[in-house]
């Protein structure tokens, strides 16, 4: 156990290409134990292809460690380390009710039993909008209450890192300031979190560091609280 | 319970529509592939039993009954004849059964057929279980004579002993393949090449090809249908001067045949298809009787399968006088009893041990030149 | 008034949910009190209500499409016709043989194959109903070809042997019982829970932990043995079998019943293998227009019940969310 870096991730070389497109350079990341770090960057920059790729999602070369270890290049092999993706689109399963979507979230540990109970009291503790809809239809739900869901899903898993990417999309300001609260909640928590956002000014509010992203390689590391303006981040993006 | 209670009403529905019979009929059962593959020989045959029954009901009927079809569409489907037969069966309560060529579908039924003691006449092969055959009586003529019929051609009339074989995969065509190698020695003829091909094929020059050059001077063609025209037109593609020996089918496709090859092309004809040639007797006399009453309804249609459907009926309302009863066992031993009964197809013989009823070859070999059928035998 | 109009039209909701379904259960027990040749139909509709069943499984609960089931019901056929017709085994053996012939065949085919998406997934289970058929056909010595294979003896346990009407379709109605309520609990179980997890996203599966790869095999190959005890089923009650019977038109007639009944439902298998059975027979007066109705009676279910029969109280409900703000502009 190599736990002396007091990484919980590091993404060493990570390159990935769809075709003749390379989405993504030679991308390095490091993310410490408790962290929640932002990365940031521009429509089509390489952002979902750095998460997909982390979790093994995408195919792509390069290192990705979990907490010293490598990680295996196949998703749900990663799922069983502890490593839990909110997908871009939330990724809900629609016909399903929301009880079984959060079943799914445990699928580990096959969404039963005394362990499952303690974690859905949970998840239903920080979105208590959920537990009035258990047996209704995801698919039928707000759009705020389906990432509400896909949040509480990836709980149910009980991970050591989560990762989200665009909890935002497609969110009233009010939903996203909410979700984003739940998260540096779950950070204050222990809970360790890589959040991808283009809304970087909101990411930026519970983020310790960021990375900007842009072409597909990973240009900047930024330091929260040095951006004071808006200007500034704008800087980082074009530069 | 609404979609129970619509669709118990739609039953009820059908069984009213019926119409009440006021006078006991005798039921004749016929499932037929009005749609599918047999359409085209199921059709003629049920326009057959149509003329047959009106004529039989003209005279009175049989023992006092009329006769009342119940036609059902098998859509030429094994599983779709299942329930056909047993609608008939149970529904219908029909008193025997003359059915159509789907061979498959009449298998199919037959052990419900059996377990409800009802004779089934068949326009196809017999069923192979035995205790299925004891009530199905087929008035198909058996396959071999309509190879031995071009064999003795060959052999009688031509210097050719070498003959290509061209068939189709059905079990009668195949049925016909496996006599015709297996009768060939006999003939002193050989057959270098069998080919088999599909029926929607669209050419058939490599293997008419192939038998040319393994020396066959004659294609002895089994299968059914506008094949049998495209093979001719190959044959006169290629400048061959093969002859196309075509096994019994409709003269619908023996025209453009004939019309294509000339005498080049000979078929093997039912006795219906060169009435005018015939010599006077009782074969003539019978085919008199259907075929006014067939062209009135339905022109020059070819009335070969229309005749067999006539002919069992016929035997039917013969055996049920000779029985004096409307039982089916009477009426099958009375079927197995009955002296050879000339048809409009050939004589009908059946005995306890022959349920297929034409034991003597009743075929001709013909051309069809200058718009006319001639008999060449 | 002790109870409120909305838990009234609540509880008549959810009497309605299960109405398609007990109307079918109904028009069993209706054949089997009945005894006529309705006995027929409704037990081919329950054979095909397994059949059926086991296609809901890969593309109803899975989201996979196979056009090659038939090639299962097939195998399980021919299994069961020969080893009992020609070479005198007890039909339980020999239906058991079947289902393993058809898990490894399954197996092998699916192997390769599930790793195709959408349309190249089911052009290949395509191709392997139409290999299937072609081999029922050209294997004679075997198959016995057209000629089709007959004398397959009733089912049966020792001397005991099921020759009845009746008590063949009570046994038909017993087997759709379970196969449906395996159906339900696979559904309801972790496994089936993936299943519909990953028809709804492959991704979002895998970043679960869920094995898609494998858990597609298993579905397809759950799905091919429902197939082949169908199959077996139905040439023990019919007694004989032959190429055509196996042929596309049991694709297109079980895709009928699966989107007609309900795709992805538990029950609509049954829901639509007994209406889509039952259909042809109740418009049999209509002759020659028989195709015709029954067509325009299929668009009209599939227009005015989208999600099949089996969801019907969908439709109403939403039929009474439309007409519902009329009332409250009333005084
Ligand atoms: N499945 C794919 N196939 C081909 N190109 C893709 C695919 N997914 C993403 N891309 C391309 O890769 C680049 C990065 O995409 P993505 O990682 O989705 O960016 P972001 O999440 O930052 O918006 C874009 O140019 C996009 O068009
Ligand atoms: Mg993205």
């Amino acid at each position: 156990m190599s736990i002396t870096t007091g990484n919980i991730l590091e993404v060493r070389g990570l390159t990935a290409r769809y075709g003749e497109v390379t989405a993504l350079r030679s991308a390095d990341l490091d993310l410490k134990e408790g962290e929640l770090i932002a990365v940031l960057g521009p429509n089509g920059a390489g952002k979902s292809t750095l998460m997909r790729s982390i979790v093994g999602l995408t195919s792509a070369s390069g290192d990705v460690r979990f907490r010293g270890e490598l990680l295996p290049r196949n998703a749900a092999a990663v799922a069983a380390r502890g490593i839990a993706l909110v997908p871009e689109g939330r990724g809900i399963f629609g016909p399903m009710s929301v009880e079984e979507n959060l079943q799914l979230g445990a699928y580990m540990i096959n969404g039963r039993g005394e362990d499952y109970e303690r974690r859905l009291s949970r998840v239903l503790t920080l979105f208590p909008r959920l537990k009035e809809r258990l047996s209704q239809a995801a698919g039928s739900m707000s759009g705020g209450e389906q990432q509400m869901l896909a949040v509480g899903r990836a709980l149910m898993a009980d991970p050591k890192l989560l990762l989200l990417d665009e909890p935002s999309l497609g969110l009233a300001p009010k939903v996203t300031a909410e979700i984003l609260e739940t998260l540096a909640e779950l950070n204050r928590s222990g809970l360790s979190v890589l959040l991808v956002e283009q809304k970087a000014p909101l990411a930026l509010k519970i983020a310790s560091r960021a990375y900007v992203v842009v072409n597909g390689r990973i240009s900047t590391e930024i330091d929260t609280k040095e951006i004071t303006s808006h200007d500034q981040l704008a800087r980082y993006y074009f530069q | 319970m609404k979609a129970a209670s619509f669709i118990a009403l739609a039953l009820a529905t059908t069984a009213l529509a019926a119409p009440a019979m006021a006078q006991e009929t005798f039921k004749v059962g016929v499932s037929v592939g009005l749609t599918g593959y047999a359409a085209a020989v199921d059709r003629a045959w049920r326009d057959g039993l149509e003329v047959a029954a009106d004529y039989v009901n003209s005279k009175g009927g049989v023992r006092g009954r009329k006769i009342q079809l119940v036609i059902e569409d098998n859509k030429s489907e094994p599983q779709e004849a299942v329930t056909v037969y047993r609608k008939m069966i149970s529904s219908d309560k029909v008193n025997i059964f003359i059915s159509g060529c789907v061979s498959a579908g009449n298998f199919a039924a037959a052990q419900f057929v059996v377990r409800a003691q009802i004779p089934m006449m068949l326009c196809s092969i017999l069923p192979p279980q035995p205790d299925q055959v004891k009530w199905a009586y087929s008035f198909l003529a058996p396959p071999r004579f309509e190879v031995e019929k071009r064999f003795a051609y060959l052999k009688d009339k031509t210097p050719i002993r070498k003959v290509g074989v061209l068939h189709d995969p059905s079990p009668y065509a195949n049925l016909q393949k496996d006599l015709a190698v297996k009768a060939a020695p006999d003939y002193g003829i050989e057959l270098p090449v069998v080919e088999q091909y599909k029926q929607d094929d669209a050419d058939f020059s490599t293997q008419i090809s192939k038998m040319e050059s393994a020396g066959a001077k004659a294609v002895l063609k089994i299968g059914l249908g506008g094949s049998t025209v495209t093979t001719a037109k190959n044959i006169k593609q290629l400048g061959l001067n093969t002859l196309l020996l075509g096994s019994v089918d409709d003269l619908a496709v023996f025209k453009p045949t004939g019309e294509t090859l000339g005498n080049q092309f000979l078929f093997v004809a039912a006795p219906a298809q060169v009435y005018e040639t015939l010599p006077e007797g009782a074969l003539k006399q019978e085919i008199a009787r259907f075929l006014p009453l067939w062209r009135a309804k339905h022109g020059d249609r070819d009335a070969v399968w229309a005749g067999k459907a006539w002919d069992a009926l016929m035997v039917t309302v013969a055996a049920i006088d000779k029985a004096q009863s409307f039982d089916g066992e009477a009426i099958r031993a009375a079927v197995e009893t009955l002296p050879p009964y000339q048809g409009t197809g050939g004589i009908y013989s059946f005995s306890p041990t022959v349920h297929q009823g034409i034991t003597t070859n009743p075929f001709f070999m013909a051309t069809y030149e200058n718009g006319k059928v001639m008999v060449k035998n | 008034m002790t109870n409120s109009p909305a838990t009234i039209s609540s509880k008549l909701m959810a009497a309605l949910r299960h109405a398609p379904a007990i109307a079918a259960a109904g028009m069993v027990a209706y054949a089997i009190a009945d005894g006529g040749y309705i006995v027929t139909v409704v037990g081919f509709g329950l054979i095909y209500t397994i059949f059926v069943a086991g296609l809901n499984i890969f593309m109803g609960y899975a989201g996979q499409t196979s056009f090659g089931q038939n090639a299962f019901a097939a195998i399980g056929a021919y299994a069961s016709a020969v080893l009992t017709a020609t070479y005198g085994w007890p039909p339980l053996l020999a239906a058991l043989a079947g289902i393993v012939a058809t898990a490894i065949c399954a197996f092998v085919i699916g192997y390769p194959t599930l790793r195709l998406k959408g349309h190249y997934l089911a052009m290949a289970t395509l191709a392997i109903g139409l290999i299937i058929y072609e081999v029922a056909v050209q294997w004679q010595s075997v198959t016995n070809g057209y000629m089709g294979i007959s004398g397959i003896p009733a089912l049966g346990i020792g001397h005991y042997e099921l020759l009845s009407d009746r008590a063949q379709l009570i046994f038909l109605a017993i087997m759709a019982v379970l196969s449906l309520a395996a159906s339900w609990l696979l559904r309801h179980s972790r496994f089936g829970r993936a299943l519909v997890a990953l028809s709804g996203s492959e991704d979002a599966a895998r970043a679960l932990g869920i094995n898609v790869r494998q858990y597609k095999l298993t579905a397809f190959i759950i799905s091919a043995i429902y197939a082949s005890i169908s199959g077996t089923l139905f040439v023990h009650i019919v007694g004989f079998i032959s190429p055509e019977m196996i042929g596309m038109n049991m694709v297109i007639l079980a895709f009928t019943m699966l989107y007609v009944g309900g795709i992805g439902t538990t029950t609509g298998p049954l829901i639509g293998a007994i209406v889509i059975g039952l259909l042809p027979e109740s418009i049999r007066s209509f002759k020659d227009y028989q195709d015709l109705v029954y067509g325009a009676a299929l668009i009209l279910i599939l227009i005015y019940a989208p999600g099949g029969i089996a969801s019907l109280d969908q439709v109403v409900k939403k039929l009474l969310r439309t007409k519902a703000p009329a009332k409250e502009v009333a005084p």
